[in-house]
């Protein structure tokens, strides 16, 4: 159906690009993985509705452009704008086939997921793994190490001055401005933040006294509208330091951030840095319901990967109403959970990719999405 | 002074050409009603109806909807002590800030806004030469097309910036006004950004609006005026402003409506905090408006925050109904009835032997006309 | 009031002054001043610190006292107020069109460099290549310059007609104010300042109650379109109905022309002018909406012109979501935001000039 509207040199250009795919099964480039391989994608047709979290938005943009190119009879909308609140709102009120968050399902969630999805309830399942940078703009300083106090500090307000003892303790050499600092933060309610509140509450809870939450909980800071708002008024003003997921900053000057909560390695997001730290972190620690795969991360844990990781799920029912829709999700799903996969969404989203173990339990629990 | 024979020669006019009161005694003498016509009554009063029923729907909508957020208790339940809407002990404590917020924004978006739009109106319809004003019209109606969320666009990476010299100067000179007190902004995500958005926005409404009224006012009286002498803005002020009081609130009010339900622009430009504010230039302690909340919020909320959300939507409607009010009751207290008397204070404040004094019985008649039709 | 009480009240105080024989200012004296005060203000902007801006404010303020202060010593206090009436209306409308010739500039500016045939006229378009495993994005607007027109077109169809008639019922047929017409407008005041996105969830809880859960649709997002448009409509057109002179009424029923007539044939066409301002106004309000439709109708990339079943694109939809969630490409993201905002406002542009000939069409001959 899209094909059709398309013009002739986009035209043109997906068949081409549908000629190499079906090459490319044949030739072992990356390896094709089970899940992929047991479903014959290119009978399947039909639309995915979906949407959640904009943290994962740039991977699933990737991921369904692959998929709709080897399954060409399938449509994938992934509404972006949701948000992971709204998208897990939309989806346990039977919207959407499949949301993306990024945390996983709550109690009541999870009472109104098995009141939408039946008995087996829904599954939360690791789709993309991300890290929340750190982002400054002072005029003159192109690197900045932060530790996580000096970090939690900042944005409870406790310094205010870029020349505080305590910054300029971590970055010898620099010289640092007597500005104040500007700390810019999510106006509205966001994963991103969930996670990097999670980081500074565990790390440093003598100095971070507020909650764990979606929402920004301190006062009286510059407070914009989604990721992109944060890295553009961080790079238009000026002693600005925000954070944001990695796949927004853009040309943004990152801080590196101090390993642990000692030590003197400070590092700036990799993919490779935020895969190790998930080894480290991260355990299974489903919410009851079979095949759920929520991931606990103890970020005091990790050692030398990157501090501050961002895992987002995707959330599926194990029982639909209609068992072609399961099918096609459920064939989406896999193909995002696959090697192949993740290996997209590091190429085009600067994601990390899941450790085999996740996407092997992924390929498991999604046998139970009938 | 004696009435003189010129006075009494308008009176009998008044009298005799301008029919106020028979009109309607005349109207209802005519009964007889044509099928068209009964179709045509249909439609138009099942479009009322249906609207009624729409509007009526919204409403009661959105009633159920917010009750249960409404009557929660918000310090305890698990869905609204965290996330968005963590920390407010009610949901009046939650609303509060935002009605603040909402009619305070909106008014220094109306207050900015408004004049200058009158000012536009009046220049294009009264002031400016015929065929450049025929331009500018133009150019207003394009410009009341602009979306919201390139007023937005423009707002983040133009009138930002731009106002920062302005924010600190106001900040250091006049921070002793409590307007521009606080921790000047680094960023330029005030309400004063905000403010002039929201001004920009609902100037080519209100021009829009107001200029079409200002052409609909009786040629004749003008010119009656012009004749008598009288100059530019008095015959603004006597024959111009009297006829269109009317529609000018209802252009302020459509340009308050779009100030009271803007989003977009407002929740990127505005650095928001739910709090009780009257500081205009600081990063960290800009008041919110509800739709703005709204928007920003609703994608991270779950059910019963969304209810909470639509809740504050609610008592928008409030604000809106209010200030409407309000407005009709301007327009009623400055109406017809209540004109004469302050007709006859301007005729105390002009010269005697001013030839616009005379004018005013008949700007008397050409007042009760237009108003007088609404009401009847 | 009765002429006897204006001339009680006009009682003569001080000396009658002839304006015709009084002192008058030079023609040209407006021009001069202006000229003069733009001198002065530099002068005074050149001692504390010069720029444009402040240049231009100081000269309007010194113009005003300038030649309020000389009119009032050489003409009279009326001429006085007068011509400082028509410095700031003028001024007013130069500070106004600062801001608003700025927003069209910075979209033309930032978009015009987006916009070209290819992006007119294909829809996004994503390409995989298998080998590299990158995914380029080829961002169009066709899905969305379709879905605007959808959407919008389907809530002007809606509204339009509603909304006139609606104005027409309270103002011609409910004369005197009844429980009907006084609900009406109740209702419509309130419903001025409705948050967009509620109406867009409004809208889209009404269609799951109607079709089921996966109810996006951008008939959902036109509906939602036209709880936020209609009190436009009705309130604008209403205003525009009563400034019809009643007088215009009477010749026409005292003809014995029915009311039906003299309505579609006198009374509209006379007010089309001003109906067709607020109507397109009302379409401008809602055609740039982002947060109802992303409730009402989801969000896609994907072509669809299926109005009835589907997630839906629009402009401004395109526009808020290009700047807010960038791809990895963040300026080209931005880029097409303003591609985007800028071909929404030539939409806009086309559909007023068709409004506008639509109305000369219908007005009548000699009016203005």
């Amino acid at each position: 159906m899209k094909l059709k509207n398309v013009a002739a040199v986009g035209a043109i250009a997906l068949v081409t690009a549908i000629a190499l795919s079906s090459c490319s099964s044949a030739a072992p480039t990356p390896k094709p993985t089970k899940s992929a391989a047991t479903v014959d994608l290119s009978t399947l047709s039909g639309t995915i509705t979906s949407g959640g979290s904009s943290a994962q938005a740039n991977a699933e943009t990737a991921w369904y452009t692959a998929f709709e190119a080897v399954a060409t009879g399938v449509t994938v909308n992934y509404d972006k704008s949701q948000g992971s609140g709204g998208g897990v709102t939309n989806w346990t009120g039977g919207s959407y086939d499949f949301a993306g968050t990024d945390s996983p399902l709550n109690p009541a969630q999870v009472t109104a997921a098995a009141a939408t999805c039946g008995a087996g309830g829904g599954l939360d399942l690791p789709v993309y793994l991300s890290g929340v940078a750190i982002i400054f703009n002072l005029p003159g300083v192109t690197s900045l190490n932060l530790d996580s106090k000096t970090l939690a500090n900042i944005f409870s307000k406790k310094i205010t001055t870029w020349n505080d003892p305590a910054i300029a303790a971590d970055n010898p050499g620099v010289t640092l401005p007597s500005d104040k600092i500007t700390p810019v933060v999510r106006a509205d309610g966001s994963g991103t933040t969930a996670n990097f509140t999670t980081y500074l509450s565990e790390t440093q809870p003598s100095i971070w006294t507020y909650p764990v939450s979606t929402a920004w909980p301190v006062t009286g800071e510059s407070a914009q509208q989604g990721g992109s708002g944060i890295v553009s008024t961080v790079t238009a003003g000026k002693d600005t330091i925000g954070y944001a997921d990695q796949s927004s900053v853009g040309t943004a000057t990152q801080a590196s951030i101090q390993q642990g909560t000692s030590g003197s390695t400070y590092v700036k997001y990799s993919a490779a840095g935020a895969t190790k730290a998930f080894a480290q972190s991260a355990t299974t620690a489903s919410n009851g319901t079979t095949g759920d795969l929520t991931q606990k991360i103890d970020v005091t844990k990790i050692t030398d990967g990157y501090p501050i990781p961002l895992l987002s799920y995707a959330v599926v029912c194990t029982q639909f109403k209609d068992a072609t829709q399961a099918k096609l999700t459920s064939a989406y799903l896999g193909f995002i959970d696959s090697a192949n996969g993740q290996a997209i969404a590091a190429k085009n989203a600067g994601a990390a990719p899941l450790p085999a173990s996740i996407l092997a339990d992924v390929t498991k629990s999604l046998k139970l999405v009938k | 002074m004696s009435e003189t024979p010129a006075d009494a020669q308008i009176q009998t006019s008044n009298t005799v050409n301008r029919p106020g009161a028979p009109l309607r005694s005349a109207k209802s003498g005519r009964t007889k009603a044509r099928p068209a016509d009964r179709i045509f009554q249909g439609l138009s009063t099942g479009a009322a109806s249906l609207i009624m029923v729409i509007l009526a729907g919204v409403a009661l909508f959105l009633i159920v909807k917010s009750v249960p957020a409404i009557t929660a208790n918000w310090s305890t339940n698990p869905e609204l002590s965290t996330g968005v809407t963590q920390g407010h002990n009610s949901f009046w404590g939650y609303v509060a800030p935002l009605i603040w917020g909402t009619v305070f924004v909106s008014a220094i978006g109306l207050i900015i806004g408004a004049p200058i739009a009158i000012g536009i109106a009046l220049f294009i319809s009264h002031y400016a030469p015929r065929r450049i004003a025929g331009v500018l019209s133009y150019v207003v109606d394009l410009l009341a097309a602009v979306p919201s969320v390139v007023f937005g666009l423009w707002g983040i990476f133009v009138i930002r910036p731009f106002l920062l010299p302005l924010t600190a100067w106001l900040n250091h000179n006049l921070g002793w006004i409590p307007l521009f007190s606080g921790q000047a902004s680094a960023t330029g995500s005030t309400v004063l950004a905000g403010g002039v958005v929201l001004a920009v926005m609902v100037i080519p409404i209100i021009t829009a609006i107001s200029r079409e009224i200002f052409l609909q006012t009786p040629r004749l009286h003008e010119e009656a005026a012009l004749a008598m002498g009288a100059t530019k803005w008095e015959t603004i002020r006597l024959a111009v402003f009297p006829y269109a009081r009317s529609g000018m609130i209802s252009a302020i009010l459509l340009g308050l409506g779009r100030a009271l339900g803007e989003t977009m622009a407002i929740a990127l430009i505005v650095s928001p905090s739910l709090i009780f504010s009257l500081k205009i230039l600081t990063d960290g302690e800009n008041s919110q408006t509800v739709a703005a909340n709204a928007a920003l919020n609703f994608p991270d909320a779950n059910d019963l925050q969304r209810d909470a959300l639509i809740g504050t939507g609610l008592m928008l409607f409030v604000i809106s109904f209010a200030v409407n009010l309000i407005a009709r009751l301007i327009v009623a207290r400055t109406g017809p009835d209540a004109k004469g008397r302050k007709a006859k204070r301007r005729v105390a404040q002009l010269p005697p032997s001013d030839p616009t004094s005379v004018l005013l019985g008949d700007i008397e008649g050409a007042s009760r006309s237009p108003e007088g039709s609404q009401r009847a | 009031m009765t002429a006897s009480s204006v001339t009680r009240s006009s009682v003569p105080r001080g000396p009658i002054v002839n304006s015709l024989k009084t002192g008058q200012l030079p023609r040209f004296i407006e021009l001069y001043t202006f000229i003069g005060a733009l001198a002065v203000s530099a002068g005074i902007l050149l001692a504390v610190g010069f720029s444009i801006v402040g240049w231009l404010v100081v000269a309007a303020i010194v113009y005003l006292v300038a030649i309020g202060v000389m009119s009032s010593l050489v003409e009279n206090r009326r001429k006085a107020t007068d011509r400082v009436v028509r410095g700031l209306v003028t001024v007013a409308f130069l500070i106004a069109m600062a801001p608003l010739v700025s927003t069209l500039l910075t979209v033309v500016e930032r978009g015009i460099g987006e916009i070209n045939w290819n992006f007119i006229s294909t829809s996004t378009a994503r390409v995989f290549n298998p080998k590299t495993l990158v995914v380029s994005v080829n961002i169009g607007a066709l899905q969305s310059i379709i879905g605007t027109l959808i959407i919008t077109g389907i809530a002007a169809l809606i509204s339009i007609p509603i909304g006139i008639l609606t104005a027409v019922y309270l103002v011609e047929y409910a004369r005197k104010p009844n429980w009907m017409s006084r609900t009406v407008t109740f209702l419509v005041d309130v419903m001025t300042g409705i948050p967009s996105i509620v109406a867009g969830l409004f809208a889209f809880s009404l269609f799951s109650l109607i079709v089921g859960p996966k109810a996006f649709s951008g008939f959902a997002a036109a509906v939602a379109l036209s709880v936020l448009m209609i009190p436009i409509v009705v309130r604008s057109s209403e205003e525009m109905l009563k400034l019809v002179s009643i007088d215009l009424r009477e010749a026409s029923y005292a003809l014995g022309v029915s009311k039906f007539a003299t309505i579609t044939k006198i009374v509209l066409p006379t007010a089309i002018a001003g109906l067709v301002t607020g109507v397109t106004l009302a379409i401008a309000r809602v055609i740039g909406e982002t947060a109802p439709i992303f409730m009402a109708a989801s969000f896609t990339d994907n072509f669809n012109s299926n109005a009835f079943a589907g997630p839906m694109s629009t402009l401004a939809v395109q526009a808020y979501t290009g700047y807010k969630f960038p791809s990895t490409d963040i300026q080209g993201s931005i880029n097409s935001a303003w591609g985007a905002a800028l071909l929404l406002i030539f939409l806009v542009v086309i559909l007023n000039l068709i409004a506008r000939l639509v109305a000369r069409f219908f007005s009548p001959k000699g009016l203005r």
